[in-house]
């Protein structure tokens, strides 16, 4: 019933997606009022909300006559997960990915009057085809409503690993905000070369859009790292897996082309048009590489039908863009040279910078692919690489950010206000370098961020003298937040230590001024779970004490272990417990103590870093082109008269 | 009107450019994807079938001292093991009855214990009826790192002339067992 | 002014000093070989950690390896290949500076390189180029875009049906989320848990998305011991229509037909044991068998 009920929902959403994409391209092409259009958009939102719910519904009802909720949904499973169960697994994520597209489309389509009518008519035909492709590949190759006969008594549950922490009820909503607000700019870049307006407006309409997403996106990766830090258990946050690295790829294009865009936008159209393009294209180049099984990751859901078609999505988001960049060209304002040193040459800089490491991380993510197509073996590309490449190009990438305030005013004296920034820098490494070996990358990141942190310290004070704006504030802030990344993840990466032993019960594990003492270890089982843990004595290396259980569960539903640590935080260093085994008899554990310096500065940047996103798209906002609603909305659809054709 | 769309397009080398490159890694993509979807993941073990087995001497559980080496002539099923993994637990019983079965013609069962206690793994014998298994405790995880272990349980097969002809990641299976071992015990 | 000036110029020099001592001791301090050795060797049980950093059991052990292997004077070449010896390529983290390796390294410099002239170019334009014309004048007519735009449409949703009836199919070999794979662990866990029915029904379930002979003789297995001998003879039989003389099958039909059809049973049992002498079952059968016989 249900079953059959959600599948006529898809299919409905699927004609409504096509039907308000041939709407708009009328509009587009034809001109005429854009109401039908804009009910048709509203009507795929109703059906991807009607999907979502029915979903959900089937999770709550425990209805494993539905193939998804046979496959991710248990009786055992508490409430919070149940109900995000429903992107614990690949069919329900393009559910909740197609309720967010359509939430985007619809949204976008409230504006037809407040831009150029032509202009934002293309934009809503490419992002409502996008959409249509996600409600076809939904309904096509991955229809989460399939029945299951005979109906089975129970489920597995969700994924064991995505179980295991609240935030599971944002990450993933956030990361799908994040990746599909960059169809949006998309959208409006593919529409500037057919238009061939890439030198006017566009930039600045998307800017608001592009921040929402890019803020989400931030948002979303620092929860994942968050996330896989205080859930997995073995102590780090980030390790190049695709799935990571498919989230960081339209991030550093989004950042670039948050910068290109930046002030006066007109003079870099094609870096506009390209980073737009990018962003996009490389959020379904990462869903391909993840949802199609073809690089292996923790992350990854196995495989499935979608390969190919996601893949063909791909190539069409590239080709398309690209052949129209060909036949339209790129706009190039005729104007003088830019001085070697300015704002505009700083922000090319970032660009450069950033798509080489976009590079970096593209070519590390598919090498297993490209080495086995060549020939070679399928190996993945470990941390290391990433390492050496990015740690680098990351260092003078911060260094530009401290830079490039000083080149706007580009008077003579404008360049010593560098040297309180350079002397802050110098003076962390004498520091740094002497009470510690922290090791030359780590120093060098010290340096930088002191360097950049300084400098946005005494830009801020003289903004505060004149009088503050939002855009400019959310700017500082973003920066600031990059910087104290940058610091948490030397700091954590260098200081960092471990050590792991087998201790009995009453014994005492140390690690300079912290310690460990395994008071007792519990069993439980749970239905659909077995779990130990194991209760610690923690003292801090800051002389607090207090109790810490780290916990091992085991899902036979899916024969899953997971290792839940227990972490401390003090404002200077986490310490990290994990239990890593149990002897049968219960009277000895084997453990695993770490302290880890400075992680807290990677979720204050991170947050930092989201505000500031935040902050600066209230800025947008407020100084949105006045584009006038134009007197007759029935027939003004372009500007320009002679291209006007009567319905 | 398309010529003269085609000749601009041509005439601007960089999108050209990006098509080709555009195509070439959407052939090497779908490539890589279709052998994804072709070879199992298992296939890029180490230590390749054929190859002779790596060392195994010392002390056993039991006081005794094993040495692989003197085994020649015998089929070995080396079990790398630990009381503490689930799968492991499991498996035993079936790896014992097989080798008890099989013991007339040759074949034996020696087990890698890995990081585990030695009451621990009593018990574990115990309870399975595995008593007469050669156990070879590996406090440190080293010998099991020396055959190439990926983890527990992970079970070898080595032929009368001291080669790895098989090795397994994960319990094994009767019917694996029996594909392996079958063969070995005519020669 | 001036000393002000020649202070801070001072103060800097200062610094510059120190942090340049601060660099050159940290340079010095070198690496311990140990943790760079294994910081190269990937964890073979875990996804994207080194050996350095992974917590697992087997990283444990492998730095262990790495410490003795050294402190018996093996040099990390010879340590490296020890490992790749018994784990393969696969257990060195970084690929080869040969072969395909080489993109890695030269995708980012290319890109490097075309960004930075592309940037050069805009910063300072090489005058006008005589261009193609921007806007819509060389475009197809507005009936033509949109008879394009509809097929266009029309074709990206067929594309994708056409694609999902034709993958769709041999999707079989999953993980846990391939509905088959799901309802055999599901069956397995409830076979061990005693529920014999629940079992076999989950077990018939995945044998309707693949019809696995694995599968159909644990189902045949779990009918037998869910007290079901006649349903275990029929698919008995039926593996058998496919393979006449899979070892495993015949024991089963044997087993189920001591229930159904007791005379029968000693029969196909001794056709198994004819067929797999070897069998691990084998003794028991013969035991079955003793009393006849």
């Amino acid at each position: 019933m249900l079953a059959e009920a959600g599948t006529a929902v898809l299919a409905g959403g699927m004609l409504a997606a096509t039907l308000s994409t041939l709407l708009w391209l009328r509009t587009a092409l034809f001109g005429g009022s854009s109401r039908p259009a804009r009910f048709a958009t509203t009507a795929t939102l109703a059906a991807a909300v009607a999907g979502c719910a029915l979903l959900e519904w089937a999770l709550l009802r425990h209805d494993f006559s539905v193939r998804f909720v046979a496959e991710n949904g248990g009786r055992d499973v508490p409430l919070y997960y149940t109900v995000t169960g429903l992107w614990a697994g690949l069919e329900g994520s393009l559910l909740l990915w197609l309720l967010i597209h359509c939430g985007y489309t619809w949204w976008l389509s409230r504006y037809a009057h407040r831009h150029p009518p032509r202009l934002h008519a293309y934009a809503m035909v490419v992002v409502s085809a996008a959409g249509t492709f996600f409600f076809a590949l939904t309904h096509f190759a991955a229809n989460p409503f399939g029945e299951v006969f005979p109906v089975p008594p129970d489920g597995p549950g969700p994924n064991p690993l995505l179980q295991q922490h609240p935030a599971m009820g944002l990450h993933p909503p956030l990361l799908y905000a994040g990746y599909i607000g960059l169809v949006v700019p998309f959208g409006f870049a593919v529409a500037a070369l057919i238009t061939g307006r890439t030198a006017h407006d566009w930039a600045r309409i998307v800017r608001p859009w592009t921040l929402f997403a890019w803020a989400a996106l931030t948002a979303g990766i620092g929860l994942g790292a968050w996330w896989s830090y205080t859930v997995l258990g073995w102590g780090g946050y980030w390790v190049w897996d695709p799935v990571e690295n498919a989230s960081l790829l339209p991030w550093l294009t989004a950042t670039a082309f948050l910068h290109t865009s930046f002030g006066r936008s007109a003079a870099r159209p094609t870096w506009n048009v390209l980073l737009a393009c990018a962003s996009f294209a490389l959020v379904l180049l990462g869903t391909f590489l993840t949802r199609s099984g073809a690089v292996a990751s923790v992350h990854a859901f196995t495989d499935s039908p979608l390969g190919p078609m996601l893949l063909g999505a791909v190539l069409l988001a590239v080709v398309v863009p690209t052949v129209l960049f060909g036949l339209r060209g790129g706009t190039r304002p005729a104007r003088g040279r830019t001085a070697a040193l300015s704002t505009g040459t700083a922000l090319l800089a970032n660009a450069v910078i950033l798509l080489t490491v976009t590079a970096m991380v593209l070519i590390g993510t598919v090498f297993p692919l490209l080495s086995d197509a060549l020939g070679g073996p399928r190996t993945a590309v470990g941390p290391a690489y990433y390492h050496r490449t990015a740690v680098p190009l990351a260092v003078v990438l911060l260094l530009v950010m401290g830079v490039a305030p000083v080149l706007r005013s580009a008077g003579r004296g404008a360049y010593r206000r560098l040297a309180v920034p350079a002397g802050a820098a110098l003076a962390t490494v004498a520091a740094a370098g002497t009470l510690s070996r922290p090791g030359l990358p780590a120093l060098a990141a010290f340096a930088a961020a002191a360097f950049v942190l300084t400098g946005l310290a005494g830009q801020f004070a003289r903004r505060v003298r004149r009088r503050p704006r939002a855009a400019g504030l959310g700017g500082l802030l973003a920066h600031a937040g990059i910087a104290v990344v940058a610091l948490g993840v030397a700091g954590s990466a260098a200081y960092s230590d471990s050590v792991e032993r087998e201790l009995r019960v009453g014994e005492t594990l140390r690690l300079s001024a912290t310690s460990v003492r395994l008071v007792e270890i519990r069993r439980d089982a749970d239905p659909g779970v077995m779990s130990v843990d194991a209760r610690l004595r923690l003292v801090t290396a800051a002389g607090h004490e207090r109790t810490a259980s780290p916990t091992l569960r085991y899902y036979p539903g899916r024969d899953t272990a997971v290792t839940v640590p227990e972490v401390v935080s003090d404002p200077l260093r986490d310490s990290y417990v994990t239990l890593i085994a149990v002897a049968a008899d219960s009277t000895s554990a084997t453990v695993r103590l770490a302290v880890n310096p400075l992680v807290g500065l990677l979720w204050a940047g991170g947050l930092l870093t989201t505000a500031a996103g935040v902050v600066a798209m209230a800025g947008a906002v407020r100084r949105r082109p006045g584009v006038r609603r134009p007197p007759d909305r029935r027939t003004a659809v372009d500007a320009a008269p002679a291209e006007r054709t009567p319905v | 009107m398309t010529g003269r769309a085609l000749v601009s397009l041509l005439r601007r080398p960089a999108p050209v450019l990006a098509l080709l490159m555009t195509a070439v890694l959407g052939i090497v993509l779908a490539v890589g994807l279709h052998r994804a979807a072709g070879s199992a993941p298992d296939a890029a073990a180490g230590a390749a079938p054929g190859a002779p087995a790596p060392a195994l001497a010392g002390p056993t559980l039991d006081g005794g001292h094993f040495d692989l080496a003197d085994g020649r002539g015998r089929v070995v099923l080396v079990n790398v093991f630990a009381s503490w993994c689930g799968p492991c637990r499991r498996e035993l019983p079936l790896l014992v009855d097989v080798s008890q079965r099989w013991s007339a013609q040759g074949v034996q069962l020696v087990g890698i214990n890995v990081k585990d206690g030695t009451a621990a793994v009593r018990a574990l014998l115990a309870e399975t009826g595995a008593e007469s298994m050669t156990v070879l405790p590996d406090p440190d995880g080293t010998l099991a790192v020396g055959w190439g272990a990926r983890g527990v349980p992970e079970t070898f097969v080595v032929d009368r002339d001291g080669r790895i002809v098989d090795r397994r990641r994960g319990e094994v299976t009767r019917q694996w067992l029996e594909q392996r071992v079958g063969p070995l015990l005519t020669g | 002014m001036n000393r002000r000036r020649a202070l801070g110029a001072a103060v800097l020099v200062l610094l510059t000093v120190a942090a340049g001592v601060a660099l050159f001791r940290s340079a010095a301090a070198g690496d311990d070989p140990a943790r760079s050795i294994a910081a190269g060797l990937r964890c073979p049980s875990c996804q994207g950690e080194s050996v350095a950093d992974s917590s697992s059991p087997v990283a444990a052990a492998m730095r262990q390896v790495v410490a003795d292997q050294l402190a018996q004077g093996r040099s990390p070449d010879e340590i490296r290949h020890w490992f790749t010896e018994r784990y393969g390529d696969d257990v060195l983290a970084d690929p080869p500076l040969s072969g395909p390796g080489v993109l890695l390294w030269a995708v980012p410099a290319l890109v490097l390189l075309g960004s930075g002239y592309a940037a050069v170019r805009t910063l300072r334009p090489a005058g006008r180029r005589t261009g193609v014309p921007v806007g819509p004048a060389g475009g197809p007519g507005r009936r033509t875009a949109w008879r394009l735009g509809a097929v266009g449409l029309v074709a990206m949703v067929g594309a994708v049906a056409f694609g999902a009836a034709q993958v769709g199919r041999p999707a079989g070999d999953g993980g846990p989320p391939d509905p088959a794979a799901v309802a055999v662990l599901l069956a397995r866990d409830l076979e061990q848990q005693g529920r014999y029915a629940d079992a076999a029904r989950m077990y018939r379930q995945a044998l309707e998305t693949r019809p696995d002979v694995d599968v159909r003789l644990r189902l045949a297995f779990t009918l037998v011991r869910a007290g079901a001998p006649a349903d275990a003879e029929q698919e008995a039989r039926r593996l058998l229509a496919g393979t006449p003389d899979l070892p495993d099958a015949l024991l089963v039909l044997g087993l189920a037909q001591r229930e159904t059809s007791p005379d029968r049973a000693p029969e196909t049992l001794r056709r198994f044991l004819d067929v797999a002498p070897g069998h691990p079952a084998a003794g028991e059968v013969r035991r079955l068998l003793a009393p006849d016989g």
